[in-house]
């Protein structure tokens, strides 16, 4: 896989949105700062509009909107032309894992190790809905971690997942949960070596046709200290609640951090890492790995461009443009 | 070695004039404490205070692998090398700990932080045998470990309970730390559980009755006694006295025993094995077991160091917390040192995977409790936590400090032959300051 452009992170970029038809760039990371990038400039540089209390892992863009979500606890709303902060919202107890935006730009979701997925109004930053379905501890009494979320394409619904593999699908009107799938191979409990866990589900997706979820994680793990574990994803038909692919890779170790779909449906790519980082193309129809890219990092979020030629990837040291094509 | 004389005391003599009279007054309700390892012991009044009074104990607190100094005892809030956890402040104004332990930062008045250990071992094994002895080994002597010594030092010479257990389950890392007696011999080696709280094979067999079982250690003794006539040697006598204890230690079972604790205590310690580990260590050494490791692996957050500690510093949180709480309730704490301990710190640099390394350099250890100066902090490390700015000491001083809180003589002298092998390595001072 070809890059095309690359500029430091500034340390660790775990989260990163695109501005649509441009080649317009945020990011955020452990430094606590939400930057921007616009890659179309000969010299690209990052700067910062401005930063959070902690690091900062969530990002969703509505028109020239940016929210950002922090360990901190705080979403903050970003005029991203004005480049400064216009709303800060006191959002969790605990730490932001995820920041997803409806199709429609019209709705926020939080998820946060609280456990507690909250539906914001864009528009003014009020409180639509608190979903809780997810259990606080792990079944070896520790603190679960809520990782993921994402939106249906119809934006009708919304997904959570957490660290033991307990997947919620939530009515976004409504409020209310309407589907719950397990995918406890997620969880990577080790009762015998270290008795911890690092694993989760730690990236989401729906498939274009609202008829999939897929998750992403890493299999069980051989040396926890290292991620030393197949990137791991399943794949559930949620309305029969079903899964459809379980699928561990023998290739790359680590976490898959993100998910996208192909517009068409017809694969899935994921990004992740552990020491190093990774590209995995999915194909769905014949349930395979097709192509195996070694990243220069470990990938922790990135966009696909409209014509899926281009990927906008955020991670560790890194923000990269590379070509998709292959 | 030549003959060890066990003592019990820390050499004062109000000390050893205390526990004439305890020993008296125990003599007096011979028929009441003639079980010591029933914990009901403790209801005797008078008893119970002597014995809390007089005995000092130890509970280890072993996070193997190594736990990270910053997100536990030094945070670094704000520096590169922070991470992601905030600094909270505790009762103690001008300590502040990582936001992970509130319930200790709660209860800082019982504890010193040591923030400048600087120990130059960055090995699992070569750092938990440093951290487990005080020192290291010598080609041709083995050092007993810190429960060895303190079982020998503390604990009791007709004790009927174990002078050292451990209890480690996780199998990462427990052969770098094994239990070890070194040249004090068998007597003092930890009965170490890995797999089950309550010792297993401890129980008498069903085809042996309880007279056939006490002739068989009689026969026993008696053909060691012929065998050990004309030889001097160590090792047949420390053998000689851990056969003698057998008896007593059958009879302890129902000290490991969590059950037999009320739910609601069973409740501040926590539903994780941590916690009844540390509630167990509570048990032993309220019966009189003079020390206790409960070792909580693994710590070694190479990948994932933020979510690593996420998981397992609220635990330490939780069941520290609930150890101090019960040992003072109990007025036990002032003669329990408890301590916390890892083989080392981790690095205050951030490696690709967001995992910290190992780093010896510059990391913490607590004590709480017996004979610690609580509510301190000894020593600092400088801005990004990389290096000791100020009161550096090395494993040697944190035994001197550990042996002097428990009102052992950390110069004293063993002898292994004719050669004088001293508690601590010569010219080692504890750090004065945290002694009360």
């Amino acid at each position: 896989m070809k890059t095309i452009k690359e500029i430091s992170s500034n340390g660790f970029a775990f989260t990163l949105a695109r501005v649509p038809g441009s080649q317009r760039v945020l990011f955020g990371g452990a430094d606590f700062k939400v930057y921007d990038v616009d890659f179309s400039a000969a010299k690209p540089e990052a700067k910062a509009l401005g930063e959070h209390k902690s690091y900062v892992t969530g990002l969703a863009l509505s028109g020239k909107i940016a929210v950002s979500g922090s360990y901190d606890g705080r979403l903050l709303w970003w005029d991203i032309d004005a480049r400064k902060s216009i709303r800060a919202v006191d959002a969790h107890a605990k730490w932001i894992r995820k920041v997803a935006v409806s199709p429609d730009g019209k709705t926020i979701a939080s998820v946060a190790d609280d456990m507690v997925c909250r539906l914001w109004s864009v528009a003014d930053g009020k409180l639509l809905h608190e979903l809780r379905g997810h259990e606080e501890k792990t079944p070896h009494h520790y603190p679960s971690m809520l990782f993921a979320c994402a939106f249906s394409p119809d934006g009708r619904c919304v997904a959570t997942a957490d660290k033991v593999g307990h997947i919620v699908v939530w009515d976004a009107v409504g409020g209310k949960s309407v589907k719950t799938l397990e995918a406890p191979g997620m969880y990577t409990w080790d009762p015998v070596q270290r008795k911890h866990s690092i694993g989760g589900i730690r990236s989401l997706a729906f498939s274009p046709d609202g008829k999939y979820v897929a998750v992403g994680g890493i299999g069980k793990i051989g040396n926890i200290d290292h991620l030393d574990g197949k990137a791991r994803i399943e794949i559930f038909d949620w309305k029969k609640g079903e899964k459809a692919i379980e699928f561990e890779d023998d290739k790359f170790k680590g976490l898959i951090e993100h998910l996208a779909f192909q517009p068409k449906g017809d694969w899935l790519l994921g990004g992740g890492g552990a020491n190093d980082g990774f590209f995995l193309f999915f194909d769905l129809k014949s349930k395979k790995a097709t192509r195996h890219e070694k990243a220069a990092m470990h990938v922790r979020a990135f966009v696909l461009d409209e014509k899926v030629e281009t990927i906008y990837a955020a991670g560790h040291g890194k923000i990269q443009v590379l070509e998709a094509k292959g | 070695m030549s003959h060890l004389r066990r003592s019990h005391f820390c050499g004062s003599p109000m000390h050893a004039l205390d526990r004439r009279g305890f020993l008296g007054l125990a003599a007096g309700a011979a028929a009441f404490a003639a079980d010591m390892t029933q914990l009901n012991v403790l209801q005797h009044p008078l008893l119970a205070g002597e014995m809390k009074k007089q005995q000092k104990r130890c509970i280890l607190l072993w996070l193997a692998g190594g736990a990270s100094q910053l997100e536990t005892w030094d945070p670094k809030p704000g520096a590169s090398t922070g991470g992601p956890f905030r600094a909270i402040p505790t009762s103690v104004p001008g300590i502040h700990i990582s936001e992970l332990m509130p319930e200790m930062a709660k209860r800082m008045k019982h504890t010193c932080i040591v923030r400048s250990l600087n120990t130059r071992n960055g090995d699992h094994g070569g750092a938990a045998q440093l951290m487990m002895r005080g020192r290291r080994d010598e080609a041709n002597l083995k050092y007993p470990d810190l429960g060895a010594v303190l079982a020998r030092e503390l604990g009791q010479a007709d004790s009927q309970v174990p002078d050292y257990v451990s209890f480690y389950f996780a199998t990462e890392g427990r052969g770098s730390a094994p239990g070890s007696a070194g040249f004090l011999g068998s007597r003092y080696a930890p009965m170490e559980l890995y797999t089950s709280m309550i010792p297993e094979n401890i129980r008498r067999l069903d085809g042996i009755d309880d007279l056939d079982h006490k002739q068989r250690g009689e026969l026993r003794d008696s053909l060691s006694k012929q065998f050990a006539k004309g030889r001097v040697s160590s090792s047949l006598g420390s053998h000689g006295e851990a056969y003698q204890r057998v008896r007593g230690l059958m009879a302890s079972e129902k000290l490991f025993d969590v059950s037999r604790e009320p739910q609601k205590i069973r409740e501040k310690y926590g539903p994780t094995l941590f916690g009844e580990q540390a509630l167990a260590a509570r048990r032993l050494i309220e019966a009189g077991v003079p020390f206790v490791r409960v070792g909580r692996a693994w710590w070694d957050s190479h990948g994932e160091n933020f979510e690593t500690h996420r998981e397992l510093v609220p635990e330490l949180d939780h069941v520290m917390a609930a150890l101090l709480d019960d040992l003072e309730q109990r007025g036990l704490l002032e003669n329990t040192l408890v301590i916390t301990l890892s083989e080392f710190g981790r690095t205050p640099g951030i490696n690709a995977s967001l995992g910290r390394d190992h780093f010896a350099s510059a990391w913490s250890a607590t004590l709480s409790g017996c004979g610690i100066q609580g509510g301190s902090v000894h020593g600092k490390t400088d801005a990004k936590g990389e290096r000791v700015a100020d009161g550096e000491v090395g494993a040697a001083e944190l035994f001197a400090t550990i042996y002097r809180a428990l009102g052992i003589n950390h110069q004293k002298n063993y002898h292994v032959g004719s050669r004088p092998v001293p508690l601590t390595d010569p010219g080692t001072k504890p750090i004065k300051a945290l002694l009360a």
